[in-house]
């Protein structure tokens, strides 16, 4: 039970700076990334009109998640924003599963993906914001209703990014102490193989597609 | 009679057990009634699907204990766990620990109520996709939960956290807010959640077609709904994990619990809220499939005006923490 709420961390100090870099994570991260890049050119080898399985695959995501892109922005966007969409998506549905290999876990279940994945967000949402309406009317949506409601928009806008990151962190990080503690308690004996099948593959894709979602309409906030 | 350190432990850890699972044992009872009574409604006005509508209610029911079962897992832990090294600080930890649990399968015991009857009603309504709503109703009470399970991660955390290094004089309080932060916070959003989750059932039964967008505007209905339980889960975890210096001075313990309590009942409403705004935009996209942009994007800023209360709170909070 001493695992629990620990991190393994390589320390290095430069510049009188103290770098902390957590292995495991970034071990794991690469991983998903790898995979990913794998899956990626299986999908696209041999393309033809009757799709092989994993292109089957490929264009199910794809297709998908161009459909709802469309929904939210409109057609020109989503020519631009789809694949960054369908990309975050098959990211973080890959992390969340990740933890059903043994030795390996989440790197969501860290804060540091998920702040990363929120904060890239929120300048993606605020950066086609200001594209697409235009400085003026970008800043003028914070003096929306009245001018001393600013420094509230402004803290709601940044109370955005925290709110999504530590969704996907709490749900994740959650299975995680929750599955330790029954594996502990039952000595993985029955009930942890169901609870990591409910956890980590169930509520993962589950989160991972609420997380893609909310990216997804806070830039359609931002356009609108 | 003597209180001596370990009986101080046991006066909590007995107490703390019996909060959690008897605060925790109100919103799943509830829910699940909820969803019998339902139910009962749609068996009535087409008994010859009684079958599927009586499977599908213990099914909605099964998710709707879990939040009441995450509350008997942490009492039997509280109870019968070996609490380790005794020291002062345990006690206040492990009563932490009970609040949270106890508070936090209230919402989300109610919630998951509220998809599983819809579903119920939904089968009786239209029978023919009685499978698309169950899955819905398991997506939609799967995500009820949230809020109950960040409430169990609090109490697992400060169950089996060594707080032994800690001076006891402010953490005792830092600890009770920090289990009352995220226990409260999780019933507004939780009972939120669960609304965004029975429109969407109703809806689908009233327009099968519509399933793919409901879904997914209920899913980010439900997100935004949670959002109060993050902003105590978060107020949460700065508590536990912060070090406050020693101080044997009564404000300095005061300042975070107010923390947490400030946080814990400024996140009941706005969750509430959300899911109120998230069940009516679900509702009328089932209803006006062509204008779910619209209504999407309205929903979000409705919500985003009520949750600022829930912003005040933990602005407030954050105050209490770091600059008293």
């Amino acid at each position: 039970m001493e695992e629990l709420g620990k991190i393994h961390q390589l320390v290095v100090t430069a510049f009188g700076y103290e770098l902390r870099f957590n292995l495991e994570v970034i071990s794991w991260t690469w991983i998903v990334i790898i995979c990913l890049l794998i899956f990626g050119y299986i999908a696209k080898r041999n393309r033809s009109i009757v799709p092989g399985i994993f292109q089957n695959i490929g264009e199910l995501f794809i297709e998908q998640f161009y459909g709802l892109t469309e929904d939210a922005l409109d057609k020109r966007l989503a020519r631009k924003y789809a694949p960054l969409i369908c990309a975050l998506f098959m990211f973080l549905l890959f992390c969340n599963i990740l933890g059903i290999f043994p030795h390996l876990g989440e790197p969501t279940s860290d804060l540091n993906t998920t702040l990363s994945m929120g904060i890239m967000g929120f300048v993606i949402a605020h950066y086609v914001g200001i594209r697409e309406k235009g400085f003026k009317a970008y800043i003028k949506a914070y003096f929306q209703p009245i001018f001393f409601m600013m420094p509230l928009n402004v803290i709601g806008e940044l109370s955005k990014v925290i709110s999504i990151s530590f969704r996907l962190f709490g749900n994740i990080m959650g299975g995680d102490i929750i599955v330790l503690v029954v594996s502990y308690l039952t000595l993985s004996l029955v009930l942890p193989p169901f609870l990591i099948g409910f956890f980590f593959i169930f509520i993962g894709a589950i989160q991972a597609f609420v997380f893609t979602m909310l990216t997804l309409v806070y830039i359609s906030v931002q356009v609108k | 009679m003597s209180f001596d350190t370990a009986t101080w432990i046991q006066v909590a850890t007995f107490s703390a057990g019996g909060l959690a699972m008897g605060f925790g044992a109100i919103g799943a009872a509830l829910g699940e009634g909820y969803t019998a009574g339902l139910a009962n409604e749609g068996l009535s006005s087409r008994p010859e699907k009684s079958g599927d509508i009586f499977k599908n209610m213990l099914v909605g029911q099964a998710i709707a204990e879990s939040a009441a079962i995450f509350a008997l897992v942490v009492a039997v832990l509280l109870l019968f766990l070996d609490p380790g090294a005794p020291y002062l600080l345990k006690a206040s930890a492990v009563l932490a620990a009970g609040l949270s649990m106890g508070f936090g399968a209230i919402g989300s015991g109610v919630g998951a109520g509220f998809p599983a009857g819809q579903a119920c009603l939904g089968i009786a309504r239209q029978p023919a996709v009685s499978g698309t709503l169950t899955t819905n109703m398991l997506i939609g009470s799967a995500v009820c939960q949230t809020p109950a399970i960040f409430a169990m991660v609090v109490a697992l955390l400060l169950m089996f956290t060594d707080f032994s290094s800690m001076p006891l004089a402010p953490t005792w309080a830092a600890l009770l807010g920090a289990g009352l932060s995220t226990g409260l916070a999780a019933i507004g959003s939780g009972a939120g959640g669960g609304l965004a989750a029975g429109a969407s059932c109703e809806g689908i039964a009233r327009q099968p077609v519509s399933v793919g967008n409901v879904t997914t505007t209920m899913l980010v209905g439900q997100a935004v709904s949670q959002t109060p339980a993050i902003f105590g889960l978060l107020i949460s975890f700065i508590l536990i994990f912060s070090a406050f210096p020693e101080s044997a001075a009564l404000s300095a313990a005061m300042a975070p619990l107010g923390a947490g309590i400030c946080m814990g009942f400024g996140g009941i409403g706005p969750g509430l809220g959300n899911g109120l705004t998230a069940e009516q935009a679900v509702r009328w996209v089932a209803r006006n499939l062509e204008n779910t942009g619209g209504l999407t994007r309205t929903m979000l800023v409705g919500q985003a005006v009520s949750q600022s209360t829930a912003i005040y709170a933990m602005v407030v909070s954050l105050v209490l923490i770091f600059v008293i």
